[in-house]
């Protein structure tokens, strides 16, 4: 069996006096999708902010690739192959999607001045991969519409080769149809063997989309079930109440229908 | 190779863009508007070489500061203690020679060192302990200026060595028509290799080629204008000097500043993050950029133009005194502010600073040349400022930034 992309066992995170995230376990595997749901505080963008390494965890064991890492940093999680869209998007909204998709990792000529031709040539192809028509690349991404930001904020996952992907309300500020390019995207990725952390309100997306599920509330992980094993209600009992429903398996490992993924070629 | 075709229509317009700036052309349009305006009024005092040659240099302190203040605002913060700390280094460098005897090399060297501790006290005291940077230097403008009073006892430290005294300007102070000249050309001849270089750099990669117009425009304009830059100064010749004056020294070091500052934003990553956290923090930290560094290094960058301007200031007084830089801060915030830097932070380029700085004395400059009191004086810049800032909310507002 291959190892997980990312275990993580026991995570804690405190702000002050109080507990944000609890004693969470969690596995995602190569090629696998698991959605991460709860309520608003219930401690889900905490917990992912620990493997983007922008709030360190305080106590627990964190395996990438059956490795042990300690992330302190979105350097450090960026080195690990581990990009995140945030729900912010966190776009500098005064610079144009091409300073923004390699925000933090420019590209330097030789003389350690800014590569902005070889960027500008990159990001074209990056962005017509997710939109063909977006060519409005040097205005302030303050003018772009909301789709074409989010498209800048996916991109830097695509350029920067995420092997581990997590994705905080990727398609809430997205109309129908923009949502489905990115629910095409996240099967893509699935396909090419990247592990995709999805965090989302939306159920029928979850369902559609991920693998298994896992939710929390008030900072614990209620459950972790197989998406096919459980359905709407259930799902809504977990996040209102944390109630487990009856007599249904959790499922902490990789379904056995996951393909085993093609390492990228 | 497939590229979406829409491309090269906007490279087209990204290249007229980086060409011709709209606020840039306004301001531009304004100073000069505000010369043609001074010179018919004053009855043709103004826009002659003696007039145009001092005002240059009387900007040129302020002009240095404004150029690094551009990248201060746009990372949303701010220094009030800029005068005291050029008071302070300034009587130190004119203390330790002329009380202490020191060399000035080494006694610009000391206060070197004096200005960039100053500038990471502060910038750490903002950058890792989140102190608003508006209190640090608050404290700092009060504290520095009684700091520059102690060292010398408040006594005022004369200068006389010739080369620190050059620095300054004035009667020995410029580079002379030829320097001037070749200077000019050298200028000139960087700015067309550099675009020649930059096309060849994009043809190579497959980049969409910029229109050959407006590439003609970026090159055409700098060199158009530092050659009857160069050619105003060297027609202002001193009464009983046998040559004429050329480009004055402050004006050249003000001018590498703001060369070198715009490199800096332009072609590094530094300036790019100094961008990048001022139009959001959050993102430059969720994306991995080393906020603390940037600011800190962005501080060290203020320090080192610190010291610059402490010693221009110090050559053109001929002395170092316990008040000088006073009420700088001032000066150096309405020519970053009338510049088009806006203090909400993200947004300012340095040559608005430039055109700031020298709208700013225009206006002082043309309004005493027309006997203008000192107290309308200060009250006419004052609303002009106001003015400048009401604009820059209409322009964003209009330009649909906010």
């Amino acid at each position: 069996m291959t190892d997980a992309a990312v275990s993580m066992r026991r995570l804690s995170k405190a702000f002050g006096g109080v507990h944000a995230v609890q004693d969470v376990s969690l596995d995602l595997y190569p090629g696998e999708v698991v959605a991460v749901l709860g309520h608003n505080g219930a401690g889900k963008s905490t917990l992912m902010k620990m493997l983007a390494g922008v709030h360190p965890a305080d106590s627990g064991e964190l395996l990438v690739h059956g490795q042990p890492a300690t992330i302190r940093s979105p350097g450090d999680a960026q080195a690990l192959g581990i990009e995140t869209i945030h729900q912010t998007l966190a776009l500098a909204d005064n610079l144009d999607a091409v300073a923004n998709l390699f925000l933090g990792r420019e590209w330097l000529t030789p003389w350690c001045t800014l590569d902005d031709v070889r960027m500008d040539n990159r990001a074209r192809e990056v962005f017509a991969r997710l939109n063909s028509r977006f060519t409005n690349i040097h205005v302030p991404v303050r003018r772009l519409s909301g789709g074409q930001r989010q498209v800048v904020a996916i991109s830097r996952a695509l350029q920067f080769d995420a092997r581990i992907l997590i994705m905080d309300e990727p398609t809430a500020a997205l109309g129908p149809e923009e949502s489905a390019m990115v629910g095409g995207l996240i099967r893509q990725l699935k396909a090419e063997g990247v592990a995709i952390f999805l965090i989302s309100h939306d159920l029928h997306d979850v369902f559609a989309l991920a693998d298994r599920l896992c939710v929390m509330k008030n900072g614990r992980a209620v459950g972790t079930y197989a998406c096919a094993d459980v359905n709407e209600d259930e799902v809504l009992g977990m996040i209102i109440a944390g109630k487990n429903p009856a007599e249904r398996p959790q499922c902490m490992g990789p379904l056995p229908s996951l393909p085993t993924p093609q390492p990228p070629g | 190779m497939a590229r979406p075709s829409a491309s090269s229509g906007e490279a087209g317009k990204a290249g007229w863009r980086e060409a011709l700036d709209a606020r840039t052309a306004l301001m531009a349009a304004v100073l000069l508007l505000l010369w043609g305006a001074f010179h018919a009024f004053t009855g043709g005092l103004f826009l002659t070489p003696e007039n145009l040659y001092n005002l240059f240099q009387q900007t040129a302190v302020v002009g240095i500061m404004a150029t690094v203040f551009v990248l201060v605002i746009v990372a949303r913060h701010i220094d009030l203690s800029v005068g005291s700390a050029i008071g302070f280094v300034g009587v130190l460098i004119a203390f330790l020679i002329y009380t202490r005897q020191w060399s000035w090399p080494a006694a610009v060297a000391a206060g070197l060192v004096l200005a960039l501790a100053i500038a990471v006290y502060q910038g750490a005291l903002a950058a890792w302990l989140g102190v608003p940077s508006f209190v640090v230097t608050l404290g700092g403008l009060m504290s520095f200026r009684g700091a520059a009073f102690l060292v010398a006892d408040g006594k005022t430290q004369p200068i006389s060595d010739p080369v620190l005294l050059a620095l300054g300007g004035g009667y020995g102070g410029a580079i002379g028509p030829l320097w001037s000249w070749l200077l000019g050309a050298a200028v000139c001849l960087a700015l067309v290799s550099g675009l020649v270089w930059q096309r060849r750099y994009r043809a190579r990669f497959g980049a969409p080629p910029r229109p050959p117009a407006a590439d003609a425009l970026r090159v055409l304009l700098p060199c158009v204008l530092v050659l009857g830059f160069v050619a105003t100064m060297n027609g202002y010749q001193i009464p009983g000097k046998d040559t004429p004056q050329g480009v004055p020294i402050p004006v050249l070091i003000w001018a590498v500043v703001a060369a070198a500052l715009s490199f800096i934003v332009r072609r590094t990553r530094f300036g790019r993050y100094v961008f990048a956290l001022g139009g959001n923090p959050e993102a430059a930290e969720l994306v991995g950029i080393p906020v603390r560094r940037v600011t800190l290094q962005l501080y060290a960058l203020l320090g080192a133009l610190v010291c610059v301007a402490a010693v221009v200031s110090i050559a053109r007084l001929n002395a170092g005194t316990n008040s000088l830089g006073t009420g700088m801060e001032l000066y150096v915030i309405a020519a970053a502010v009338i510049g088009g830097t806006a203090l909400a932070g993200g947004s300012g380029t340095i040559l608005g600073s430039v055109l700031g700085a020298l709208i700013m004395q225009s206006l002082d400059s043309g309004l005493l040349l027309l006997d203008v009191s000192i107290g309308m004086r200060m009250v006419l810049i004052g609303q002009v400022l106001i003015v400048a800032v009401v604009f820059d909310a209409l322009y964003r507002r209009f330009a649909g930034e906010r």
